[in-house]
């Protein structure tokens, strides 16, 4: 028998009772759409996370005070790095550091025009401001001449703030702490996980954030940028050794700083997104077996009630092939159905997600491809049994049957 | 010149089944007889003699307990599932007394299933089966889905399915029994029509008036051939 016959009369039988088989196809659609859902955002965010990262490079990484990432920002617990350590780091001469960017900051408000924003405002050094490439809408970065001199460098979102939308405030000033700062330019970052953070942010020289905003040394972070990125470790661990040696930290003692590269970062964002995607996938291989079970157990009713039809089919010469493969059409029928479907519901969903939250849309082309084949499996495997029960039936059974 | 050879032939046929109770269930005991080609033969008996088994046997569903089983001299006695469906295909036409028809499926559609599975093309199988419902005067209705029509009309379309792999053997199992005696005589004149033309007819019926439709009359009782008559 054709094919082509197999798949129309299937389709024939499958629309007898729609609602059953929607409901058949209930257990394949939740299985499928949470997996392509699942796969997509998860690609999604890792490839946002890479944008990020990348637009910094990935040959950099940072020392931040306190033994881990949240002590740093505790404040005050830890002991801190101060711009005596920055420049003592870079006197060492450690093999392949390109450059040492010491990073100060201070929680201020910043006025003009009656106007006010509080915003975060980092003291950078000129290498400093290069590392974290700024896209400057307005005016100039900070340069070598700037040091000492009040001069203020406004994120996109503060300028629009106290200035207004499409304006340049170049040369006009802002106070931040009655102290007047003369506006060299406005900056807007390319990515959008820091970028929004700077474009919130304003920019001064590191020497004025140290002695006329926050009065002291200290440094929120220090940034290394490496010759390359396959250098990366061991120049950590040269870093590393040199801190411990500072800081007088005895053998056995753990580090009061943390040493992280955006690698690192982006290993780590990995392997979240990685074991989640794993978490999801492995629940909805679950869902997708109960709809197989599902899809089995409405079969084995079809069988039996359409006994009498199995039985006319064999007296006019369906042989046991002819009845295995029209049922087991029916099973795929429903199970790729079910899962096309889901597919496309998936698929919707990330995009809508991606949409609101912002984030890279992806077509998780391997996975659509994986729950295509798998929908497909489980239609024949769990279609299998009661194909195989039709197949097997007495035409004589099967006709008497009542 | 050779002699034609019947078409079906029984030497000593018997039928037992096991029931799901564990009893014994002797159902043909000793069957003996031949139907050559050309006949119209009515198997008649009371209901438990043996008349559906022997039906199930001449239309190749079962196969003897004992015996031989000879259809144009070939031994399907052996032959597997398969095999069987496949004389079932080429050789026989069945015609039943209910659910003869695919339920919400078109009369040509219907009708075209059995070339479907002989392996006829699409353009031919059409043709043919338009050319049998205009033989049983119901082409009117061939796009018309098989649950919306009359039973006389089914019976009709049951025939036409039932001839369209020109079939050396048209078995019929009670097909009149639900139908009213106008109808089942329009049916049962036409069976009188195909026979005419040279197609071997055997109908399995309790009613004496369809029987005399017929040309040879077996009569069963508890498994065995009490009587065999030529009209």
């Amino acid at each position: 028998m054709e094919y082509k016959e197999h798949i129309l009369s299937s389709i024939q039988s499958l629309k007898v009772n729609p609602v059953r088989t929607g409901l058949t196809m209930l257990g394949m659609i939740i299985g499928t759409s949470a997996v392509i859902l699942i796969a997509s955002i998860g690609q999604s965010s890792i490839k946002y996370i890479t944008n990020e990262l990348s637009t910094f490079g990935t040959n950099f990484f940072q020392i931040t005070p306190g033994g881990d990432l949240m002590a740093s920002y505790s404040g005050g617990a830890a002991e801190p790095l101060t711009t005596e350590d920055a420049e003592a780091v870079e006197d060492a001469d450690i093999p392949n550091i390109e450059s040492v960017s010491p990073i100060g900051f201070a929680s201020r408000t910043v006025s003009a025009n009656n106007l006010e924003k509080t915003v975060l405002v980092y003291g950078l050094t000129p290498t400093g401001q290069e590392m974290l490439k700024p896209e400057m809408v307005y005016g100039e970065g900070i340069t070598d001449d700037d040091k000492n001199s009040k001069v203020i460098v406004l994120g996109i979102d503060v300028a629009e703030k106290l200035f207004g939308k499409d304006s340049d405030p170049v040369g006009e000033s802002v106070k931040i702490d009655d102290i007047k700062f003369r506006i060299i330019g406005v900056s807007k970052s390319g990515g959008n996980l820091f970028g929004s953070f700077f474009n919130s942010a304003v920019v001064i020289p590191l020497e004025v954030v140290n002695n006329q905003i926050r009065g002291d040394d200290d440094l929120a972070e220090i940034d290394f940028s490496v010759t390359s990125t396959g250098l990366i470790e061991e120049t950590m661990d040269d870093v590393e050794l040199f801190f411990r040696d500072r800081r007088g930290i005895k053998e056995g003692e753990e580090n009061d700083f943390t040493l992280i590269s955006f690698k690192q970062s982006l290993n780590i964002v990995e392997t979240i997104t990685g074991l989640l995607t794993a978490l999801i996938a492995g629940i909805s291989a679950i869902s997708l077996i109960v709809g197989g079970v599902g899809v089995m157990n409405i079969m084995l009713v079809s069988v039996v009630e359409r006994t009498k039809e199995i039985g006319l089919l064999k007296s006019i010469g369906a042989k046991e092939k002819d009845i295995l493969i029209q049922f087991l059409i029916e099973s795929v029928i429903i199970t790729v159905f079910g899962g096309g479907i889901g597919i496309l519901i998936g698929i919707t969903f990330a995009f809508i997600i991606a949409l609101v939250a912002g984030l890279p849309f992806i077509l998780n082309v391997p996975w659509i491809i994986i729950a295509v084949v798998v929908s497909s499996l489980v239609g024949i495997v769990f279609g299998l049994y009661p194909a195989r029960r039709a197949a097997k039936l007495s035409p004589i059974d099967a006709l008497r049957s009542e | 010149m050779a002699k034609i050879p019947p078409l079906i032939k029984l030497v000593n046929v018997t039928k037992h089944y096991h029931l799901a109770s564990g009893d014994y269930c002797q159902a043909l005991n000793g069957i003996t007889l031949n139907i050559e080609q050309g006949e119209f033969v009515a198997i008649m008996g009371p209901s438990g003699s043996g008349k559906s088994t022997l039906m199930h046997i001449l239309g190749a569903l079962d196969t003897p307990s004992s015996g031989q089983q000879l259809f144009k001299d070939k031994n399907i006695g052996a032959y597997t599932n398969d095999q069987l469906a496949e004389i079932r295909n080429k050789e026989i036409g069945f015609v039943f007394q209910t659910f003869n028809l695919l339920p919400r499926t078109t009369v040509l559609k219907n009708v075209e299933r059995p070339m479907i599975y002989g392996g006829i093309p699409q353009w031919e199988r059409t043709k043919r089966a338009m050319e049998m419902l205009s033989l049983m005067q119901i082409e009117g209705k061939a796009e018309t889905l098989s649950n919306f029509i009359s039973g006389g009309q089914v019976q009709r379309v049951a025939i036409a399915r039932a001839l369209v792999m020109d079939p050396s053997l048209i078995l019929a199992d009670e097909p009149t029994g639900n139908l009213d005696t106008k109808t089942a005589h329009e049916i049962m004149n036409f069976f009188k029509e195909l026979n005419m033309r040279g197609r071997t007819i055997v109908v399995i019926t309790h009613e004496k008036d369809v029987a005399d439709f017929a040309k040879r009359h077996i009569m069963l009782v508890d498994g065995k051939i009490v009587s065999d008559k030529k009209n």
